[in-house]
């Protein structure tokens, strides 16, 4: 097999994992492949972390296998730095790895470079803030130069402003032509942003998986279209279903759907319209986003639909 | 080992069939453990509440004191107290240099820097908004003293069996300022080693060793059975 | 107070002009002190880290037993080892009765709990993220007790100071195992102790003073390094 882009670095069959008798990880299949980014998604108590754990080889799975082709480095969820420099935090990091002596501080100056934090080499990193530590977690990842990078949600915990620079950065490093890498994330903003593959996890199980936009427009079943946004739902006469998210609703004055708002949430640019749908063959209850001015709690309004998700 | 065999069977009726002296020495050791124990309570707990709860200037440095305290030679304590009991001295009106009483105020200064320097540590494992929403809601300073005493009970409960831990192994104090008089006032460990003086005395020392290991097992056990019950003493060794 | 006074300025001039008697007693003490301490933090140490760090079958039960080291009391570690060491007893062949050698061994093996439970401790406390991390990495067993001895230091440093403190202070087995024979195997704390039995207050009162100056200056220069590398902590007892 040519060893170049889309090469299997690692592939796991049928995987379970029990913790404290309980079946955490139950039957994933999972492949990774060369030169791509893949992003697992999931709530809280899913198994994620657990399944990356499995992945590098820190706990046994007790069904299924996992084979690998390389090496695989992960950054746990949180990002413990010893007390001692920026650079040195990276270098014991190497040394860990295997990495020769003469060649660890170059490789650590550069993966922080990476994330622009090379000016921090010396500072100690017990005084850094959240998304600086962020940072140094990410590049001491990336500085061993896995063949497989696990990251167990880099984002979490910072605010809205350094999580979203943060993001920015990660777009672009954390694609590489030679690794493979799988990001957990909690944010499906975060998955759209990073990743090639979409993998949806729900408790213990992978439940939906592939390109972002595929699976957004053609989510296999309601509990995975429901974990992927999709708030709205509309009853057909004929016994269909219709998912729908809030850039699938407009507001119409013409259009063919009445409906009444039933409550009104204020954001930042607009509001947040809880609309109840009956009449013309549909009912339900579907949500939409308006810029003001906006119809108020228990005023008669008229919408459409555009590439809502049909159910059968 | 046969040796050591022949003294342990010659140490076992003494335990068993209760030895006029060393039962009297038994009677002794928790007699001095209960007494300086209670006196340091009495004294240190205000102490140990005011340094945990209070904010005043110069906190900080008294807390260090009453750590460094914890560090103290019972040796230099046994001495200082002495020589403040000789007839000669200050306290020497009072007589009781070489007395069982000498020994009951070494032994309480002993436990003292236990309940003065563990407490403020019980007390700062509380939830900090727990005695500020006391405060808030009205409650005075007694009040709120006794809250947070209950409250962190477990651990003031803990450095209590501390003292009584130090004080039944403590041998120095008592030997200095009592004189380690037999049958009027050996505690438990300085007759271990006021017997070992003598070869034919080993099964004493031996029951009386048993006995010794015993309440300090029993001492332990019951640490652990409150901290089990409780949320825990802060400063345990976790185990994960 | 003249009495104190008294034998104060009889004291003094013993320090001041370096009475031979008294500066072969502060050389024993600091090489006990020494010694003791480093052996109890040669072995102690790496029980301490294993114990912190492994996952293996019977941790919880080893880490039980160094609490519980702690706990013991002196007098009865003195009186095992005197019976280990007695002509007739298993180690009577190495005929350390009544030696310095024996003081030394009494002195490490009671130091050894400190550095074992509370470094153990110390480890223990450490984030789990960070030795996960390392593992993660590749890191092996030495690089990962490298990294949570360097990461403990604090706790690790106060482990090393409540052993030193002990080797200081300890009265107890010294007496048992080391006889306290006078110009020979005395320790700054047993020769007070002996100095007071043969009522000789002034060098009581001299070698008390020397015992302060040497606490003082040991652990306050241990506690120092301890900032340097944090902050401070001082000695406490988890006694569970």
């Amino acid at each position: 097999m040519a060893a170049g882009v889309g090469q299997l670095l690692l592939s796991c069959e049928g995987a379970c994992v029990r913790r404290d008798g309980r079946l955490v990880v139950d039957g994933v299949d999972l492949e990774l492949r060369r030169g791509e980014v893949v992003a697992l998604l999931g709530p809280n108590g899913a198994g994620k972390s657990t399944l990356l754990d499995a992945l590098v080889g820190g706990v046994a799975v007790g069904g299924g296998s996992v084979r690998r082709l390389g090496r695989v480095a992960i950054a746990l969820q949180s990002p413990e730095l010893a007390r001692r420099s920026v650079l040195a935090n990276v270098e014991l990091a190497l040394g860990w790895w295997g990495v020769r002596r003469s060649e660890r501080r170059a490789r650590a100056l550069e993966a922080l470079r990476l994330f622009g934090v090379d000016g921090l080499a010396a500072r100690s990193a017990v005084g850094l803030s959240g998304g600086e530590r962020r940072r140094v977690h990410l590049a001491r990842a990336l500085a061993v130069r896995p063949d497989v990078l696990l990251l167990d949600e880099p984002f979490a915990g910072l605010d809205a402003e350094a999580r979203t620079a943060l993001l920015q950065d990660s777009v672009a490093m954390l694609r590489s032509p030679g690794r493979a890498t799988l990001v957990v994330v909690h944010d499906r903003a975060e998955a759209f942003a990073l990743a090639d593959r979409l993998v949806v996890m729900i408790a213990g199980r992978v439940v939906a998986g592939g390109p972002p936009r595929e699976l957004l427009a053609a989510p296999p079943d309601l509990e995975v279209a429901r974990f992927l946004g999709y708030d709205g739902e509309l009853f057909g006469a004929d016994g269909r279903l219709l998912l729908t998210r809030s850039a699938n609703v407009i507001l119409d004055p013409g259009g063919p759907l009445a409906a009444r708002v039933a409550r009104v949430v204020p954001l930042e640019d607009g509001v947040r319209l809880e609309l109840e749908v009956s009449g013309d063959g549909w009912s339900g209850r579907v949500f939409a986003v308006s810029p003001l001015p906006a119809p108020g709690p228990g005023d008669e309004v008229r919408l459409r639909t555009e590439n809502g998700v049909f159910l059968p | 080992m046969s040796y050591l065999w022949e003294q342990l069977r010659a140490a076992v009726p003494l335990i068993w069939q209760g030895n006029g002296y060393i039962w009297g020495v038994t009677w002794v050791t928790i007699r001095v453990a209960a007494i300086s124990t209670t006196c340091a309570l009495v004294l240190g707990l205000p102490l140990g509440l005011g340094l945990g709860l209070g904010h005043f200037r110069g906190r900080r440095a008294l807390q260090l004191l009453a750590n460094a305290s914890l560090a103290l030679p019972p040796v230099l304590v046994g001495l200082f107290v002495l020589l403040l009991l000789l007839p000669p001295s200050l306290l020497g009106g009072l007589r009781i240099e070489f007395t069982l009483t000498g020994v009951y105020v070494a032994q309480t200064l002993l436990a003292l820097p236990y309940v003065v320097a563990l407490t403020p540590a019980a007390l700062r494992a509380l939830p900090p908004g727990l005695l500020d929403q006391a405060r808030a809601f009205g409650a005075g300073r007694v009040a709120v003293a006794l809250l947070a005493l209950r409250e962190a009970r477990i651990g003031v409960l803990a450095a209590v069996i501390a003292a009584l831990a130090s004080t039944l192994s403590e041998v120095a104090a008592v030997i200095i300022v009592g004189a380690n008089v037999e049958n009027h006032d050996q505690t438990l460990a300085s007759a271990i080693v006021s017997q070992l003086n003598d070869f034919d005395n080993i099964p004493y020392a031996l029951a009386i060793g048993v006995i010794l290991l015993t309440l300090i097992l029993a001492l332990i056990g019951a640490l652990t059975a409150i901290q089990q019950r409780g949320r825990g003493f802060a400063l345990r060794v976790p185990a994960r | 107070m003249s009495f104190l006074w008294h034998e104060l300025r009889l004291a003094v001039p013993m320090i001041v002009h370096g009475n031979p008697y008294l500066l072969s007693i502060i050389w024993f003490t600091v090489q006990v002190a020494g010694i003791a301490t480093a052996a109890a933090t040669a072995i102690g140490l790496p029980i301490g880290v294993a114990l912190g760090l492994g996952r293996f079958r019977g941790r919880r039960v080893l880490i039980w037993l160094a609490n519980a080291g702690l706990a013991l009391p002196p007098v009865l570690v003195g009186l095992i080892l005197f019976l280990l060491f007695v002509p007739q007893g298993p180690l009577g062949g190495l005929r350390l009765e009544l030696t310095r050698q024996g003081v030394f061994v009494a002195q490490a093996v009671l130091a050894l709990p400190f550095v074992a439970a509370l470094s153990a401790a110390a480890i223990m406390g450490l984030p789990a993220g960070l030795l996960a991390q390392a593992r993660a990495f590749g890191a092996g067993p030495v690089a990962l007790a490298a990294l949570a001895v360097r990461e403990a230091r604090i706790g690790v440093i106060a482990a090393v100071i409540a052993a030193l403190a002990t080797t200081l202070s300890e009265v107890g087995a010294i007496l048992i195992v080391g006889g306290n024979v006078y110009g020979y195997d005395q320790t700054l704390a047993s020769a007070a102790l002996y100095e007071v039995d043969a009522a000789s207050f002034a060098d009581a009162l001299a070698i008390g003073i020397v015992l302060v100056a040497l606490i003082v200056v040991l652990l306050g220069g241990l506690s120092l390094l301890q900032e340097r590398g944090g902050g401070i902590r001082w000695r406490f007892r988890p006694l569970s």
